[in-house]
């Protein structure tokens, strides 16, 4: 399989959070570059000693910075902002100055963007849409959010989609309050209406019911647009050249998650690729008696190398025999240090690489 | 007295820190730790995919309270069971009811709505502390909450105020005023952050203690550091095998990590510090109790005035 190919203008990284895959996409993305590309990597919050060893800083929130590799392509990197996302695309829709104003003002929306989960996912693939679309780069490696929810990511689109065609937003849009802020229904139907209207500020408190009323009625003129780019980012990441990356941690106890996310990609019909089991620790064979022996709550770096060697091959061992044979499985060693700069990210991508052709060997000639 | 015998006598104890580094598993400790000094603790966790049920050796929880040991119990939560049932005890008939849950409209609300569903869980938890629960819940004295991932964890802690800015009256509104008080009294709560002693969890770490200095003006009673590496001895002699070199630089490496990352922490973390070893152990109940003891050993160090 040519991963790193002119096939796969997009690459995603999924998985769950502290596996290794922030710094698996950018040794990609170094390798890329490497075979003449003009490649971007798009990460969410990187460690510092990520962001050093690509020589980018905090400007990269708010574009795509040129990273210094010396390579026949060039190197671009991003880190996603939901918050600076979420402003710009009220910027572009918002038909005038008002508008634009009453969203970003409502203090629904205040709330609304800082906490809910849904928005804030979906603004990361609206701003991989945005760069997509500007075409400038041949090849884009995008990591997911590090959250064991990863999957809320892809699905961010479609719900999206799914509440704006509810029907909350037409109950929503529908002139509920009058002038001086009562609900119309209320003033209708006189002391019922009133004391309906007490029961809901008790319940909800009418200064949300209020806020939320307006904010909807602010959004409105941009629904079309949203929906519209809903939809296509969907089709994008449904799109056969997509390729799925499922980075997975070491050990028996991780085949759950892995399995669990490599047949929801399946099933939703995403693109899945190889299933990369990183930081595998190597395996050491000691003959019994030779050990130090050692005190339980402190044992020895022997005892927990062999162990944590011999967990990690068991888990290998699992993992290869729920997944089909079709299902490239790679395992990345555990190396003694991070990456910690360009040349170390572009030699983790190679060994990366290298496994992934091993294992193709190894099918074709088994099979 | 101990910061542990103080935690203990928190009503709500809430356990937060970067996804995988072992909140789950310092959880349950506590929890057995908490048990052992007479408390009548409940662990409660909220994930959909259950863990702690492995490591104490109990039937999932399935959403219901389980008995494990003595004075020890386990949850596995579902904030949605606790928001339907919500809805039915607000409703009560029972097509009315189904309407409701079945429409869109309340699909996507208690989806998405800000603070609901964080409010959903300290809500029940507030309620079995208050004797307020079901008939034939337990009587329980404190909860440890296994909370989800760091920035859920935070916005966890500060839903209650943020949800009393937004709803200023009514039963909503005076139940998230009683939360977020007891969020900020040190007397009824307690937040303990778990991290390792690797670059990205001792940031997030960090971040998170300024989070929550910010959002709900108050620190962390205790930090807890999982899965060191023991200390390389100098000269390592008797080791077996050609892959010497490469084990012994790998234990070696692994520990300057951790004692790179510790320093760190000495300078950027003032307050209480309990330090758990890596254990060569699977998942489970005798992995539970080595590490009891361990946290026993190392909390026996923290002294009386290491607490402020």
């Amino acid at each position: 399989m040519d991963l790193i190919s002119d096939r796969h203008p997009l690459i995603i990284c999924v998985g769950s959070g502290g596996v290794g895959k922030t710094t698996l996409a950018a040794s990609m993305a170094v390798l890329s570059a490497r075979e003449g590309r003009n490649t971007l990597v798009m990460t969410f919050d990187p460690s510092l000693r990520l962001k050093q060893s690509l020589g980018v800083g905090d400007e990269a929130r708010h574009k795509e910075v040129r990273v210094a590799l010396d390579a026949p392509g060039t190197l671009y990197a991003s880190l996603l902002d939901a918050r600076d996302t979420f402003h710009r695309l009220i910027e572009r829709y918002a038909s005038d100055e008002e508008s634009r104003r009453r969203v970003l003002e409502n203090r629904f929306f205040q709330h609304l963007s800082g906490t809910l989960g849904g928005i804030l996912e979906y603004m990361a693939v609206e701003r991989l849409f945005e760069v997509r679309a500007e075409g400038k780069y041949q090849q884009i490696i995008l990591d997911t959010p590090p959250t064991r929810q990863a999957l809320d990511f892809l699905e961010a689109p479609a719900r999206i989609v799914g509440f704006l065609d509810s029907g909350a937003i037409r109950v929503a849009l529908k002139p509920w309050f009058d002038e001086e802020g009562h609900l119309r229904a209320a003033s209708k139907w006189g002391a019922l209406g009133r004391r309906a209207e007490r029961f809901l500020d008790e319940v909800v408190g009418m200064d949300l019911l209020r806020d939320m009323a307006e904010f909807f009625q602010a959004f409105a003129p941009l629904y079309e647009g949203f929906r519209q780019r809903a939809t296509e980012v969907e089709a994008m990441l449904r799109s056969q050249q997509t390729l799925f990356v499922l980075v997975s941690g070491a050990g028996e106890e991780k085949i759950p998650d892995t399995l669990f996310f490599a047949r929801h990609l399946d099933d939703a019909g995403y693109n899945l690729g190889p299933i990369v089991v990183n930081r595998v620790h190597p395996r050491f064979v000691v003959e019994a008696g030779q050990l130090p022996s050692s005190n339980l709550c402190s044992p020895t770096g022997w005892d927990l190398l062999t162990w944590a060697g011999e967990r990690d091959r068991k888990g290998l061992v699992e993992l290869a025999k729920l997944l089909s044979r079709e299902q490239p499985l790679v395992d990345v060693p555990l190396m003694p240090d991070e990456p910690t700069d360009l040349a170390s990210l572009e030699a983790l991508g190679n060994v990366f690489v290298s496994r992934l052709s091993e294992w193709e060997r190894y099918v074709s000639r088994t099979s | 007295m101990n910061p542990i015998e103080r935690l203990s006598r928190r009503q709500l104890v809430v356990v937060t820190g970067k996804g995988g580094v072992g909140k789950t598993v310092v959880s349950a400790t506590l929890g057995r730790t908490f048990a052992a000094m007479g408390r009548r603790t409940l662990v409660v966790e909220v994930d959909p995919r259950e863990n702690l049920h492995q490591m104490m050796g109990t039937p999932p929880s399935g959403g219901d309270i389980l008995h494990a040991e003595p004075r020890l119990w386990v949850q596995n939560l579902k904030p949605r069971q606790v928001l339907d049932q919500v809805v039915r005890d607000q409703l009560k008939l029972e097509l009315l009811t189904r309407r409701v849950l079945d429409s869109p409209i309340y699909n996507h609300f208690s989806n998405g709505a800000p603070g609901l569903k964080e409010m959903a869980i300290l809500g029940h938890a507030y309620r079995l502390l208050h004797g307020k629960a079901e008939p034939g819940s337990p009587e329980i004295d404190t909860v440890v909450l296994d909370a989800p991932a760091t920035g859920h964890g935070v916005t966890l802690l500060a839903a209650p105020l943020l949800v009393a800015d937004v709803i200023k009256n009514g039963p909503f509104s005076r139940m998230a005023l009683d939360l977020a008080a007891m969020l900020s009294d040190p007397e009824r709560s307690g937040i303990v952050v778990v991290t390792q002693a690797e670059e990205m969890p001792v940031e997030e770490a960090v971040e998170l203690r300024a989070a929550l200095n910010e959002r709900i003006k108050r620190d962390p009673e205790l930090l807890v550091v999982n899965g060191l590496y023991p200390p390389a001895p100098a000269v390592i002699s008797g080791v077996p095998g050609e892959k010497e070199n490469e084990l012994v630089s790998l234990w070696r490496r692994r520990r300057q990590i951790n004692e790179r990352e510790l320093a760190a922490l000495r300078q950027a973390w003032k307050g209480p510090r309990v330090e758990l070893p890596q254990l060569a152990m699977d998942r489970g109940p005798a992995l539970l109790s080595q590490l009891g003891k361990c946290f026993a050993e190392s909390a026996a160090k923290l002294g009386e005035g290491a607490w402020t």
